[in-house]
């Protein structure tokens, strides 16, 4: 369903590249989880797949269609293929619970009495039924989060994008809403969820792609959050904040080659989507 | 659907920026009424100019009932009289002057002067044997009029000899001097519609950019996303436009025909139907103006 060959992004030719040959295919119907540390290229790899960048070199494929040659006119189409849910749910204030749903089906000239079947149908989905005339400010960070899932997979996408949906979350809460993203992808649906929430990675067993440095140092299906393969230095580096590591040799995959310490610049590639 | 869902964002985007759409409104209003005033300014030297101006420079005014020049003296003159003009005109020592003339009957003047009073009341009130018959000169070189009204003047059955564009040119470049002044203005006010509408367009986009990313992000197409702001300075210049228009159509009606036209009877004023003429003119350009300047902003601060 999405598939990286080579896939390298730079931002900024002075620094190292956000995505350095990335190559990784996930396949319909997956549930996959992409973690790293804050600007290991994670929200990069979400960006590609939208066509809100375009990879430096490499393709990019998504169902199918190398995005490189999607037009900009049809761009549009390739969205609506994709549903993406934030961290910070992005809900519009002003509407209530229906209508921000209702919201992604009308831009797309769906007709009213399609939105007035459908919209209802996902929200039981996402377990927010009868709270249709709530306004988002009445509701909880969980059910906020529900809303967008909802909106997210109104106009039923092939592949639904998570960039760090529980980050704002408390424990149980996510929980919860793993468990509707994981109902969602049930009903076959991709799902790529880019997290840092190492309890749900280890409580979900799903595949999981670990990104350091726009490198793929790590990619098991069944895994946790940390390897389960012991990494000399491995525990060092999670406790240092400062993403310092000393070069430990990972065995689970090739071990970048670029500078230790270039957290900051692969920063300038986060939080752009 | 669509189409009504992009109704819904435009009304939602008019409310939201009220006090900006207002100022787009009134500042297209007021450069457009300075290019619709010069617009009216040129169909009026238009009118003045009647069916002769343009074509010929002299006129030589046969006697009519109750004309009182001096070769006038045996009334109406008589077609001996117009004959031996006509030889006159045609003789070597006056047509070495002149390209053309033709002869304008009675008649034929009556019907030039409908066309011209068309708006007026007068032209009820004036008939055919009213108005004088003439010879229209086109002159080889205008500044020679001096020999023709030397010529003419003391033949028997002239009335008089005259140089419509002495009579006309210094009120024509008043009018064009005028019309100038009003097409600067109304540039200084483009200029400033334009900014405006940008401010506006990005105003507005600014705050609507949670939606517009939604929409972005759910794969709505650019023309829905962009349409709403586009129209929103559209509508604005159009509302300008109209009213600026209005202003004209009274100044028509109320300043042209209910004053000017009893205060100077015997000039041809513009009727208000034809400042409808400049009507569609301002709409489009009001549509070009707005619809260019939002377009460039939406490139700039909208990404689709």
């Amino acid at each position: 369903m999405i598939r990286f060959e080579n896939v390298t992004k730079v931002y900024d030719q002075t620094t190292r590249p956000a995505l350095d040959s990335v190559t990784l295919e996930i396949d319909r119907g997956e549930f996959a989880f992409l973690v790293g540390a804050s600007g290991s290229g994670k929200s990069t790899f979400l960006r590609l797949v939208l066509k809100e960048d375009r990879a430096t070199s490499g393709a990019v494929y998504v169902a199918g269609q190398n995005v490189a040659n999607i037009s900009s006119w049809r761009v549009p189409r390739l969205r609506r293929g994709i549903g993406v849910v934030f961290q910070d749910f992005r809900l519009l204030p002003q509407k209530n619970v229906f209508a921000n749903v209702a919201f992604a089906m009308q831009v797309i000239g769906k007709s009213r009495s399609v939105i007035r079947d459908t919209v209802p149908e996902v929200l039981k989905t996402v377990g927010l039924e009868g709270k249709e005339k709530r306004m988002p400010h009445e509701l909880s960070g969980g059910e906020q989060q529900r809303v967008a899932i909802a909106r997210a997979v109104v106009n039923r996408p092939g592949i639904l994008l998570a960039d760090e949906p529980t980050g704002n979350l408390d424990p149980t809460t996510s929980m919860g809403i793993m468990g509707v993203l994981d109902k969602i992808n049930q009903n076959g649906t991709t799902v790529v969820m880019a997290t840092h929430d190492d309890d749900i990675v280890n409580e979900m067993r799903k595949r999981v792609v670990e990104l350091k440095n726009g490198v793929v140092i790590r990619d098991e299906a069944r895994a946790l959050y940390t390897s389960m393969i012991p990494v000399v230095g491995q525990s060092r580096r999670l406790k240092d904040a400062s993403g310092r590591d000393d070069a430990g040799v990972t065995p689970a995959g090739p071990m970048p080659g670029q500078s230790p310490d270039s957290d900051a610049a692969a920063r300038s590639g986060e939080s752009r989507l | 659907m669509r189409l009504q869902f992009i109704l819904g964002e435009i009304g939602s985007g008019l409310r939201r920026n009220l006090s900006m759409v207002v100022s787009v409104i009134l500042v297209t209003f007021v450069s457009l009424t300075f290019v619709g005033a010069a617009g009216m300014l040129q169909l009026q030297i238009n009118q003045m100019k009647g069916y002769w101006y343009d074509k010929v420079q002299v006129a030589i005014f046969l006697c009519g009932e109750g004309s009182t020049a001096a070769g006038c003296a045996s009334g109406t003159a008589t077609p001996e009289q117009q004959d031996n003009l006509r030889t006159l005109l045609e003789s070597p020592a006056v047509s070495q002057y002149i390209n053309d003339f033709q002869f304008e009957s009675k008649e034929d003047a009556y019907k030039h002067f409908k066309e011209q009073f068309s708006n007026s009341p007068i032209v009820d009130s004036v008939t055919p044997d009213q108005l004088p018959a003439s010879f229209r000169i086109n002159m080889k070189d205008p500044e020679k009029y001096q020999i023709i009204s030397e010529t003419f003047s003391s033949q028997p059955g002239v009335e008089t000899v005259i140089d419509q564009r002495q009579v006309l040119e210094r009120l024509f470049s008043v009018m064009n001097a005028a019309s100038l002044v009003a097409v600067i203005i109304a540039g200084v006010m483009t200029v400033c519609a334009i900014l405006l509408i940008a401010t506006t367009i990005r105003l507005s986009a600014f705050s609507r950019r949670r939606e517009t990313g939604i929409m972005r992000l759910v794969g709505a197409s650019k023309t829905v996303i962009q349409l709403p702001f586009i129209l929103e300075g559209v509508i604005a210049a159009v509302i300008g436009a109209a009213l600026a228009s209005g202003t004209l159509w009274a100044v028509a009606h109320f300043f042209l025909g209910e004053y000017m036209s009893k205060q100077y009877p015997d000039t041809a004023f513009i009727s208000p139907a034809q400042t409808l003429l400049i009507a569609p003119a301002l709409v489009g350009l009001g549509v070009v103006l707005a619809g260019t300047s939002s377009l460039l902003t939406l490139r700039r601060y909208l990404r689709v």
